[in-house]
């Protein structure tokens, strides 16, 4: 997995993992074992992927009610916590889908220190390239 | 000068403003109507009263990770984000401005807010 790879490459990174829609991890790079573990992952997936679904919703609705454009589809969300930040996106899964594939990538997830966190950077990696071949 | 007048004056900057916690007021300012903006501060500070639920869980299974408490959440779509820490939140357009400046800005004035409200 190229990109969790690269994300660990950022920043303060401190974990980087890919789940499922339905919030299951998948894949995971971990910097530092000792302070985060995948248990821990498993669980943040599920929150992320809840909050992503709750924002597409509240995007979708926002941009009818208002005639303002640019907020859906969510390109990521970003929880930031105490110490570290949780970046999330499924911006690959909305391009396949906008090729008309019906097999999904999973959403792709970074933990970052927040002192070190760089969050355009992180953005700019997890909207990198187009839909997986 | 106020956080939200700070947030006002940065490059892709639409709007700002505060909300209760307990949800009876909102204000605002910037290019949003008035009943636009309460339905922002709802959105928001629904959101934030679910992160802090998930954190709370979070800690309670899984102590001492460095989430909890959370201090706020970003959502970005193709040309506009929505930046919320403690109960102040910020509409921006990103092409014209900077989110790692408005989050840095935002940690700076309410890193230390407090959250015995929510």
């Amino acid at each position: 997995m190229v990109i969790l790879d690269d994300l660990m490459r950022l920043p303060g990174a401190m974990a980087a993992f890919e789940f499922r829609g339905s919030g299951e991890l998948l894949e995971h790079r971990i910097a530092y074992p000792d302070r985060i573990n995948p248990t821990t992952l498993d669980l943040l997936a599920h929150m992320c992927s809840a909050n992503t679904s709750i924002a597409t919703m509240q995007a979708r609705g926002w941009e009818q009610m208002t005639a303002m454009k640019g907020f859906y589809p969510v390109q990521e969300f970003t929880l930031i916590g105490f110490d570290w930040s949780v970046v999330v996106s499924g911006l690959r899964r909305e391009r396949h889908k906008q090729a008309g594939r019906s097999s999904l990538p999973p959403f792709t997830g970074v933990v970052l220190a927040n002192e070190s966190a760089d969050y355009e950077a992180a953005f700019a990696l997890l909207e990198g390239g187009g839909p997986a071949s | 000068m106020s956080i939200v007048s700070d947030l006002l004056a940065q490059p892709g900057v639409i709007a700002a403003g505060e909300y209760a916690y307990r949800g009876d007021r909102f204000s605002y300012r910037g290019a949003l109507s008035e009943e636009h903006a309460r339905m922002a501060s709802i959105m928001c500070r629904a959101t934030t009263m679910g992160t802090n639920m998930e954190s709370a869980m979070l800690e309670a299974l899984r102590p001492g990770s460095g989430l909890h408490p959370p201090r706020g959440w970003v959502v970005r779509g193709p040309g506009h984000t929505v930046c919320v820490m403690a109960n102040v939140f910020c509409l921006l357009d990103h092409t014209r401005g900077s989110i790692n400046d408005i989050v840095r800005l935002m940690r700076q004035a309410l890193g230390d807010a407090t959250n015995e409200l929510i």
